[in-house]
């Protein structure tokens, strides 16, 4: 992650290497982020999505806020209001949430907070795998994207998972790594640099970045390098080599019990001797100390201005803009210092900001969003089988580029929109479509009949294949299509919108699904 | 799916290894997919001829295909100093002994598991490029990467140095520029005017569209329903819809590589073959870039003093087959073909206490091709002595700017002018590594 502000982003004359992706599409998408009440100028519209989107501020907010608006979702935030849903979202706790625990508990590890000890002894007295580890915190990160009412959340959840990601598989995490996603989850709204803090010490994050085995003699600067550039301040922070190796230094001992598999501070490790890192100072004089001193260093570079607009910067880049406008992003960084690093306030400032409300059609959708995002505008019911279709939910989504927490490096699943445009990711979103609507691999997920749900009875007939379309468009998008696409669709069916239907037509029957997977192919239903 | 506890100390710390985290999408949906490819119903060959023969124009270089190691290939390990005295002080239980290695020269030997490279070095069509990397040293993965592939250090340029290359002449067709193997487009080929990105040809198609007809409906109700798209929307979808059509001329038939080769099993052999049809099918293929992840060895990098087993090992073993098995399918074309591999940093001189080796800076790069001055390893070697490096930070110093390296081929083999190497590579000044390549005829 880099932290760059939106006025840097359209500064052309801006010198210095950065990691960003600018494509030249994209380039243009960020011009209009940079100027957000133009982009609901009719001029803008061939530059951003919003001309394929409802106006509705409440379809905006679902959009972003969680996995796909759905007809429960949208009566939700109908009944509640927008910032009343918001708030009611802001309070997982208080969300009923069983329709999910059905499922959750068929997982052969369930992301409950199980202490990594016991799944280490399930592990080892071979009644699960470390690969039914692994594979339970994707699917159920699938399950709830899909599925759960605790929609904000999750998606704080999978934003969170990519600022620390932890890859999964991962060697050596096979008992930790659903821990480690049920403590994101379990602190994803709650303090910043608490949830820093409680991933820093994990036994996962120690794996990975191989800080258990970082000792006093060699320091393995992995993690204490992660911990600047990617997990706080960022990489164009400013800090220098001797403050990595000090960080490295200051972490030696932050290691795991390896009979248990739990985090275990171990002092003769670490690394004595006064250290500064980028304005942190401590005299780190006694082996016992270290793990009080890597505390006091986490807390340092969670309350660092620095980290506050990076932060600030990753939250608007999720919920408004590739690249969030300056102004915006500044003052979510203030408000997250003046509420000591809690997160809600950050995100209760952004969804009411003017900022946001002008975003509509500014962000794309990652995979992950795209396939549950399709189940949602669908209807699509839970899983009443045996664990199969969430099976098909995860290739899914990997072959599209995004097996939930599958990214092999630290950086996390990239965000911006050129990142999911690839042709690959293109191809695999319309393959996407056709097994979701036509259900395979998908059987066991719950579904009403297609002709049924869309036009109100199994033998419904509209009049005419533009009706037929119409009604759709309005039951999956909120709107209908301008009459070009309608055309369009007409003319894949071999028809015209005039053209009459009959109850037995194949648009109505065999080729429904197709035409239906089509509707989900397009821009109508790739932006978040 | 392989197994995932650790058994043999191996340990990287797995930030790069982008074809490690495709890899294992990747695996997952081919299974998954198989059958879905099985219903695909071969095409005719027709549909797509005329528009193959549209896409010459313009671009008279090599084909050039870029291979990443990410996550910091260990170039002291794969082409050891032997000849080096401080070599295996610093690197007693993993350092290559002279007993072990393929000597090149008076002062190295490859890695045996490169052994299967020697033939294609002897015939001089493989050159060696030591000692070489960024001006300065970059320990980080991504900014590396980020800083090599743009190759544009010092200025505000932010696209890639392919992407520029790809912008000297007409755009080409879809297949122009080609990333295989992972759909992630790399920085490289930023700027590129559209790259066409896949794991492997033969995924390349819609789920259920299984005829020629069909695909072509859904392609015409694909490309209308994207008309009003904002631009990257839109060059997306007609990208994928043009190539869909040539991906399925092109494998309506089985492929067997030509000249006896055979390509070892993995990410990398399969996707070299994908490589070599496409140039054979002669559908404009100017640029190609892919990844092999995995390089990430701090801990486990080989057993003590044997470098003929381990994760290096299997490593290059499976590098040096697929690259030799490459130059031989390609027969003639290889002279018409220019392999580069790349690297975002090097690793340290000296091991760790975990037979490991950390972030470094100076590396080996490999050059192939029929249009390469081969058999021969290029650079300025610094020695590893203490007070060099005192001077790195305990890393291989990189005498020779990989830049050298590109503006040599560039200027060779693609036939950039001094002008167009200033545009590809904005703010080097240091010219190409003469004598590496030949220029094209």
């Amino acid at each position: 992650m880099t932290v760059l502000s939106a006025a840097e982003e359209s500064a052309p004359d801006q010198a210095g290497p950065t990691r960003r992706r600018v494509l030249q599409g994209a380039a243009v998408v960020a011009a209009a982020a940079a100027l957000p009440m133009a982009a609901a100028a009719p001029a803008q519209a061939a530059t951003t999505g919003s001309s394929f989107l409802p106006a509705s501020a409440r379809l905006h907010l679902l959009r972003r806020a969680t996995y796909g608006p759905s007809p429960s979702a949208l009566a939700d935030v109908t009944r509640l209001g927008l910032s009343g849903w918001v708030e009611w979202q802001l309070q997982p706790s208080l969300i009923s949430d069983t329709a999910v625990s059905a499922m959750l508990a068929k997982l052969p590890v369930p992301n409950d907070g199980t202490a990594i000890s016991t799944v280490k002894a399930k592990l080892d007295a071979g009644t699960i795998s470390g690969w039914d580890q692994f594979m339970s915190i994707p699917k159920a990160h699938l399950i709830r994207a899909t599925w759960s009412r605790r929609q904000l959340l999750t998606v704080m959840e999978e934003l969170w998972s990519d600022l620390f990601n932890v890859a999964v598989p991962h060697d050596g995490t096979n008992e930790s790594r659903a821990h480690y996603q049920y403590t994101i989850r379990s602190k994803a709204l709650g303090r910043f640099d608490d949830l820093l803090w409680s991933i820093t010490r994990h036994p996962a994050m120690l794996t990975y970045l191989n800080n258990r085995d970082s000792d006093r003699f060699a320091p393995n600067e992995n993690q204490g390098r992660e911990l600047l550039e990617l997990h706080s301040v960022g990489v164009d922070a400013g800090y220098t080599e001797d403050d990595i190796k000090n960080a490295a230094r200051i972490l030696t001992g932050m290691s795991v019990n390896n009979d248990t598999g739990e985090f275990q501070y171990k002092p003769g490790m670490h690394w004595v001797g006064p250290v500064t890192v980028f304005g942190f100072s401590a005299g780190n004089d006694t082996e016992g100390g270290g793990e009080a001193v890597s505390k006091a260093l986490v807390l340092y570079l969670a309350r660092h201005p620095k980290t506050a607009h990076r932060v600030a910067y990753r939250i608007a880049q999720r919920f408004v803009s590739d690249d969030p406008p300056e102004p915006l992003v500044a003052s979510l960084a203030r408000t997250y210092t003046a509420n000591r690093t809690a997160i809600a306030p950050v995100l209760r400032q952004l969804f009411a900001s003017a900022e946001f409300a002008a975003s509509r059609g500014l962000k794309v959708r990652r995979p992950v969003e795209h396939v549950a995002a399709t189940l949602r505008a669908l209807q699509v019911g839970p899983d009443t089988g045996d664990g199969g279709s969430i099976n098909t939910l995860l290739w899914t989504a990997g072959a599209m580029g995004q097996q939930p927490f599958a990214w092999s490096t630290p950086d996390g699943f990239p965000e911006r929109a050129e990142n999911w445009l690839s042709t690959a990711t293109t191809l695999e979103r319309w393959s996407a479509s056709r097994r979701l609507v036509e259900g395979w691999g998908t059987g066991d997920l719950g579904r009403a009949d297609l002709r049924a749900w869309l036009f109100g009875s199994a033998t419904a007939t509209p009049a005419t294949y533009g009706d037929m379309v119409d009604i759709a468009s309005k039951k999956l998008f909120y709107r209908v299509l301008p009459s070009e696409h309608r055309t369009a669709v007409c003319t894949f069916l071999r028809a015209r919108p005039l053209s009459p239907l009959s109850t037995d037509s194949s648009a109505l029957t065999w080729r429904l699904r197709s035409w239906v997977s089509l509707l989900l192919d397009t821009p109508y239903h790739l932006y978040r | 799916m392989t197994t995932t506890t650790t058994t043999d100390g191996r340990a990287g710390c797995d930030e790069c290894a982008r074809s490690d985290r495709d890899g294992f999408t990747r695996r997952t949906f081919l299974r998954g997919a198989a059958a879905a490819g099985a219903a695909i119903v071969a095409l005719p060959a027709l549909e797509t001829v005329s528009a193959q023969a549209a896409y010459a124009a313009g671009w008279t270089g090599d084909t050039i295909v870029v291979i990443s190691f990410r996550g910091g290939f260990d170039g002291l390990s794969a082409v050891a100093p032997l000849g080096d005295p401080d070599y295996l002080k610093l690197r007693p239980n993993i350092g290559i002994r002279a007993a072990a290695a393929t000597p090149l020269d008076a002062m190295f030997g490859l890695h045996p598991g490169l052994a299967a490279l020697k033939p294609l070095y002897d015939s001089k069509s493989l050159a060696i490029v030591h000692a070489t990397g960024m001006p300065s040293p970059n320990r980080s993965h991504f900014d590396a990467m980020v800083e090599m592939e743009e190759a544009a250090l010092g200025t505000a340029i932010r696209t890639g140095w392919i992407g520029r290359t790809m912008g000297l002449s007409d755009p080409g067709g879809p297949f122009a520029t080609v990333q295989i193997g992972g759909t992630d487009v790399p920085d490289a080929l930023r700027g590129s005017p559209s790259v066409l990105s896949m794991y492997r040809l033969r995924d390349f198609s819609i789920d259920g569209v299984g005829n020629a007809s069909d695909r072509a409906r859904w392609s015409a109700a694909l490309s209308a329903l994207h008309s009003t798209a904002p631009a990257a929307v839109k060059s997306a979808t007609d990208t994928t819809v043009g190539a869909l059509a040539t991906v399925a001329s092109i494998t309506a038939t089985t492929y067997k590589p030509a000249n006896g080769a055979v390509y070892p099993a993995g990410d990398l052999g399969d996707t070299l073959k994908d490589v070599a049809r496409l140039i054979k099918a002669g559908v404009g293929l100017q640029a190609v870039t892919l990844d092999v992840g995995n390089w990430d060895m701090h801990a486990g990098l080989a057993p003590t003093n044997n470098p003929r087993s381990g994760w290096m090992w299997d490593q290059l073993s499976e590098v040096g087959a697929a690259l030799a098995a490459f130059a031989k399918d390609l027969g003639p074309k290889l002279d018409t073909t220019t392999v580069l591999t790349m690297s975002e940093f090097g690793r340290r001189a000296y091991e760790n206490e975990s037979n490991g080796v950390d972030h470094g800076w100076g590396n080996a790069c490999f050059v192939l091709g029929g249009g390469v001055n081969g058999g021969k390893v290029y650079g300025t070697w610094p020695g590893l002595t203490k007070a060099k490096l005192d001077y790195t930070d305990g890393d291989l110093e990189a005498t020779t700017d990989y830049r050298a390296v590109l503006a040599d081929i560039l200027k060779n083999r693609v036939g950039a002018s001094v002008g167009q190497l200033a545009t590809v590579l904005p703010g080097y000044s240091g010219g190409p590594l003469v004598g590496l390549t030949k220029a094209k005829a």
